[in-house]
């Protein structure tokens, strides 16, 4: 009889982690972790396969949301006062510059993490059958995120801010028959005023947020639903993907009869229904490599989640977030930048506000979210999907050129200017 | 149950469904409209005329407008805000134009799109004389660039 041992185990009801059996419960058994398989693959953990990047993404949305909790404290959504707390978080709070910086700095992250992450599934041509789903509520989590990015932005309530809901929403507006209403919905005025800065932050603090949570629950889910994470696409060299035998059936002339039912390990109802399963079936070869998520995943994770943490706190300790003059409707700062993710767009609507603001950006995001179902070239291979590679490149680089062009290349009045000009105070 | 009234009652069943959430959205959407805007008024007074000077224009940054005076044809308001995307534009005695600097757009004196991204020319508002000998500006009714009150 032992109290210690007896509580324990009603908490920790495993067996041993030296054994087979309690390395599997430790994940099956724990709601935090039972959305992890028992055993993944050793090669899907590489590095060089997915840079963690969908786990960083995540990882920064909780250090934005602590933080911005712990931010909340301390902040009123009102005009004035809201850059007043600002001035209090920066100068009277304990901790309070750093935990604005920190919240700050994982925003900027989370957006080109988010973007990056895209790129990864994109170039590893992981969006294809059966994840084409998974790759629309990406893009979805990917609009969110600058969503959350952009109703942030104005709550410090200074110059920059306000300038750039002014700009940024004044772009909305050109969507036609809706814009001017959508507009006076999300301002709950005309002008960027107390009743804007009161909806952004509900937004900010409650609205997104739960629909990020909610969408991201669903994009987990359906990592595991749809097989796990995606095979390397150095495991697909040489010979036909596995998955391809699986589910491609009528399309594929790989020796499909060969692989039969009974050796494969399907993630499906199994003996419930007839049919094939949707989801990728694994060949007994493949099993060779799996190994327990505990500890292999975990500890990788952690790795990880620990780097996030580490490196978003060494920035917040040496550079400090912005915070301009106190926002001024009547004074437009010169030139008067959108936040930086949004500089493309700004870049285009400076050559034409439908044009660059609505129609172009709405084409992308359509564009995004049909890649899956247009691309119907079924193999991963690099070698077998050049002219997708090459598009897709394409548009990542105009986007980039554009940010950078906005960013750097743009003075007073817009006019294009050398990228040092910034630096000099030549303005 | 009969096929027929399986099919009818199913078919208002969809119908009421329908309209329930149809009407919840519009009301959701009628719920964030404000009903009432804590805004400054469309249409206030801005001095005596004798406040105003001959030449340049005299930029009144609370109301984001221009008042011109003219010794010969009068009174003339012209609105701040670039037709663009809301930025306030500034005026530039040494060329006389007004220039935004967001997205470098360029209008003429006159408010007519001279350079850059601005869809329309700027707005230009109705300025009347109140019964106290003030003037009024009235910024729900625009006016063509050549309306003048002269005072």
């Amino acid at each position: 009889m032992n109290p210690i041992r007896d509580a324990w185990q009603s908490i920790f009801r495993r067996d041993p982690l030296s054994t087979d059996k309690g390395k599997s419960e430790f994940v099956f058994l724990n709601v935090w972790l039972h959305i992890h398989p028992a055993k993944v693959k050793k090669d899907n953990l590489k590095v060089k396969h997915t840079f963690y990047l969908g786990f960083i993404t995540f990882f920064l949305f909780l250090i934005l949301v602590t933080s911005g909790v712990a931010l909340m404290f301390y902040y009123r959504p009102h005009p004035p006062q809201a850059y007043q707390d600002m001035k209090d978080l920066q100068f009277v709070v304990y901790l309070g510059s750093f935990l604005r910086n920190m919240h700050r700095w994982s925003a900027h992250g989370m957006v080109i993490c988010v973007f990056l992450h895209m790129c990864r599934v994109f170039y590893t041509g992981s969006y294809k059958r059966p994840r084409q789903f998974n790759w629309v509520i990406g893009v979805v989590l990917f609009l969110l995120t600058l969503g959350l990015s952009f109703t942030g932005y104005l709550l410090p309530w200074d110059q920059l801010a306000f300038w750039a809901i002014t700009v940024g929403t004044n772009i909305g507006s050109y969507a036609p028959l809706v814009g001017a209403r959508v507009r006076e919905l999300l301002l709950g005025g005309h002008t960027v005023a107390e009743s804007a800065l009161l909806r952004f932050y509900v937004l900010h603090v409650a609205v997104l947020p739960a629909l990020v949570t909610l969408l991201t629950m669903v994009h987990f889910w359906r990592v595991r639903k749809d097989g796990g994470l995606s095979r390397p696409v150095w495991k697909l060299k040489d010979r036909q993907s596995p998955e391809l035998v699986a589910i491609g059936g009528a399309e594929s002339n790989a020796p499909l009869a060969a692989a039969t039912a009974s050796q494969d390990k399907t993630y499906g109802l199994m003996e419930v229904v007839t049919g094939k399963p949707i989801f990728e079936t694994v060949g007994m070869d493949e099993e060779e490599d799996a190994v327990f998520s505990y500890p292999y995943a975990f500890f990788r994770e952690g790795i990880a989640l620990l780097a996030t943490v580490t490196t978003v706190m060494a920035v917040s300790l040496f550079w400090q977030a912005p915070l301009e003059e106190m926002a001024n409707p009547a004074k437009t700062p010169n030139p008067a930048k959108a936040p930086w993710y949004f500089l493309g767009l700004q870049e285009l609507v400076s050559h034409s506000a439908l044009l660059g603001g609505v129609i172009v950006p709405a084409l992308a995001v359509l564009a995004l979210i049909a890649i899956p179902y247009v691309d119907l070239n079924p193999s991963r291979r690099p070698a077998d999907r050049k002219w997708a590679i090459r598009a897709f490149t394409v548009f990542v680089v105009v986007n980039i050129v554009l940010i950078v062009v906005g960013t750097f290349f743009r003075g007073p009045g817009w006019t294009l200017v050398a990228p040092w000009a910034h630096l000099a105070g030549a303005e | 149950m009969q096929r027929r009234s399986f099919l009818s009652w199913g078919a208002a069943g969809l119908a009421a469904l329908t309209s329930a959430v149809g009407l919840s959205l519009g009301a959701v959407v009628r719920y964030l409209t404000p009903s009432v805007f804590y805004e400054p008024p469309q249409s206030f007074k801005i001095g005596n005329p004798a406040d105003f000077s001959f030449g340049p224009p005299t930029f009144l940054a609370e109301e984001k407008i221009f008042v011109f005076r003219d010794r010969e044809k009068g009174f003339a308001v012209a609105s701040a805000v670039c037709t663009h995307l809301g930025c306030t534009v500034g005026y530039f005695q040494s060329d006389e134009r007004f220039h935004c600097p967001c997205h470098g757009s360029v209008f003429t004196a006159e408010g007519a799109v001279q350079h850059g991204p601005a869809p329309r020319p700027l707005d230009w508002f109705e300025v009347t004389l109140a019964r106290d000998g003030q003037l009024r500006v009235d910024k729900d009714h625009t006016v063509p660039a050549s309306y003048r009150l002269m005072v």
